[in-house]
């Protein structure tokens, strides 16, 4: 800083300023970057060139450092956490891209204060977030010893505060640990690059901590995320691929929880593709077939936008275009144990309702399940409370809520899936097939311990075999309307009309939006 | 020429298997039709091109993402 101090005219000091900007530009140096580039990893700058609209950056805190030991603030151009604002399509966004070569991202002082910088900016003002994570947790030694922590960490009571008023959105670009795993599970959207980490600790601290190696994969790899735990949304094989997705996310989403979606034109073809569903459904009961087929039949041409498509299979989430406007489409798919709900179907479906509920997007849930999966294993990861806390979430969303009972829906998962009022419109095909259970197994459950005759057995199973079709639903009015499979688009097209939230000019209530993320 | 690996799915059983090893197929025939929690699961070819591997036979038991067959294209 003694440049600054010996310059004294203002062109002195403006020549001095753009020196340090473009140092600060510099990040890590040349060699780091070089590295970079050629494993073919963007950098912290070139992603935000690559994320916004071009030219719309405005940087804050190009000149922060690290000022807790006076060596580093040399080395620490932007502190390690470039931030700013900028332009998606036009709308205003709000981005933390972690530098890496710069101390490994790790928080610090200065950095932190950026990043609640933009936090509040976005969320005062109404637009997205977007963390670019890569950062292995917090810097060091600045946080050592009892000083350092006081100091240091948190002293934002709202830091970690989710209430969703502001779509957020994370990448998992590299080792996430500390403040961009936190972010990643804040996040309503996260896109994970194949070879990025995700996880509490580093693998070398893993190692140290239970003396056994850990390999990075293992501890928080992109199939470990987006097949067992769920919770990286999307996973991509290039940085640039992930900031497309980004864009593609927040293509559906309002700027904030004011507002409603953006609508869309409607591609030509959409509607005639309808007309395919009964070809895809098959004639046989026990036939599975793949619900992203009539999903991809029903929504807007190219629009459906898949959540998770490898954990919890058995549920389908994602969110789509009707008619040019956003909806959230929940399904069960026979091609998955099926279509029969486990525990991770049951989170995917939970935490997708609370985003669809908090950002005024109406759910479309599509029905053909023979119910939850029972047994041992799911207990033991507490089944009846994931189902319930699906069925509380559900109750609780005030957006328009409407239910297609394609084939089977039984059980619990009748009232799951929009059942016994718990949507506005219950549609029947004429497929639809509903009951409380199977007859065979309801005959086996009444008469279990016991040594009934074959002969009255039979009579039960008579008597539990009721009218489980359509026309049941249809003549109690538990269905409100019966339609053909191929009218399935225009019917939902309809009664969104009916089921506008006119009142609220479309804004729903939010009663989810500070649930908990991970649950 | 390409060769693109078809996944199972499920966990379950090969039921039946409709077509043989040099068969030509094309998007979405089915090449395959598994069990699974007492439904049938029909697997579709993902590519066109020519059946140039199977990996399983009838009753053989099948975990999720395991290979059952190669189309080359």
């Amino acid at each position: 800083m003694s440049e600054l101090e010996e310059s004294e005219t203002l062109d002195g000091r403006l020549t001095q300023l753009r020196a340090l900007e473009e140092r600060a530009r510099q990040m890590g140096g040349k060699e780091k970057l070089a590295r970079r580039e050629a494993a073919g990893v963007m950098n912290a700058r070139s992603r935000i060139d690559a994320l916004l609209d071009p030219g719309t950056f405005s940087e804050n805190g190009l000149l922060g450092v690290s000022t807790v030991f006076d060596e580093d603030r040399d080395k620490t151009p932007a502190d390690g956490k470039v931030a700013g604002f900028g332009l998606i399509e036009d709308r205003m966004v709000g981005v933390v891209s972690n530098d890496f070569t710069v101390k490994g991202a790790s928080s610090s002082m200065t950095n932190m204060k950026k990043i609640g910088h933009i936090k509040r900016t976005a969320t005062d003002r109404g637009f997205p977030l977007i963390f670019l994570g890569e950062s292995s947790g917090a810097r060091m030694p600045d946080n050592m010893g009892s000083e350092g922590m006081g100091t240091m960490l948190g002293n934002d009571p709202h830091q970690y505060a989710r209430e969703r008023e502001t779509p957020w959105v994370s990448a998992v670009l590299g080792q996430c640990f500390g403040s961009s795993a936190w972010y990643s599970c804040l996040a309503d959207f996260t896109v994970m690059r194949k070879g990025g980490v995700l996880a509490v600790a580093s693998p070398a601290l893993a190692s140290l901590a239970i003396g056994q190696t850990v390999d990075p994969e293992d501890l928080g790899g992109w199939k470990l995320h987006s097949e067992e735990t769920g919770m990286v949304d999307r996973v991509v094989e290039t940085d640039e691929e992930a900031l497309v997705e980004i864009r593609k996310f927040l293509s559906y989403m309002p700027s904030h929880n004011g507002e409603t979606p953006p609508v869309a034109d409607v591609p030509a073809g959409s509607d005639e593709a309808a007309a395919n569903i009964p070809q895809i459904l098959p004639d046989s009961r026990k036939r599975g077939y793949d619900v992203r087929k009539i999903i991809n039949c029903v929504v807007d041409q190219e629009s459906f936008f898949e959540f998770k498509p490898r954990f919890g299979r058995a549920a389908v989430t994602g969110l789509a275009r009707l008619d040019g406007g956003v909806v959230g489409v929940v399904a069960n798919n026979p091609i998955a144990k099926a279509g029969a709900l486990d525990v991770a179907g049951c989170e995917k479906v939970t935490r997708f309702l609370v985003m669809c509920d908090s950002f005024n997007i109406p759910i479309i849930m599509l029905v053909d399940t023979p119910g939850f999966v029972i047994g041992i294993e799911g207990e033991k990861k507490k089944a009846p409370g994931k189902i319930i806390n699906f069925m509380t979430a559900l109750q609780m969303c005030t957006v328009p809520k409407l239910s297609v009972i394609m084939r089977k829906s039984y059980g619990q998962a009748y009232l799951n899936m929009g059942g016994g009022r718990n949507s506005d419109s219950v549609a029947a095909w004429p497929t639809a097939e509903v009951s409380f259970m199977d007859p065979r197994y309801a005959t086996d459950v009444v008469t279990w311990g016991r040594n009934a005759s074959d002969a009255e057995k039979e009579a039960i199973r008579e008597d539990m075999e009721r009218n489980s079709t359509y026309l049941g639903l249809a003549q109690i009015f538990a269905a409100q309307s019966v339609i053909a499979p191929q009218d399935t688009r225009r019917y939902l097209i309809e009664e969104l009309k009916i089921q506008h939230l006119r009142r609220s000019r479309g804004i729903g209530r939010h009663k989810l939006a500070n649930w908990p993320t991970t649950f | 020429m390409s060769i693109t690996n078809v996944s199972s799915e499920v966990i379950g059983s090969v039921w039946k298997v409709e077509m043989k090893v040099g068969d030509a197929v094309k998007t979405g025939d089915i090449i395959m039709i598994l069990e699974s929690m007492k439904m049938e699961i029909p697997v579709e070819a993902p590519a066109d091109g020519t059946l140039s591997e199977l990996k399983v036979k009838p009753e053989d038991s099948v975990d999720e993402d395991q290979v059952l067959c190669t189309i080359e294209s």
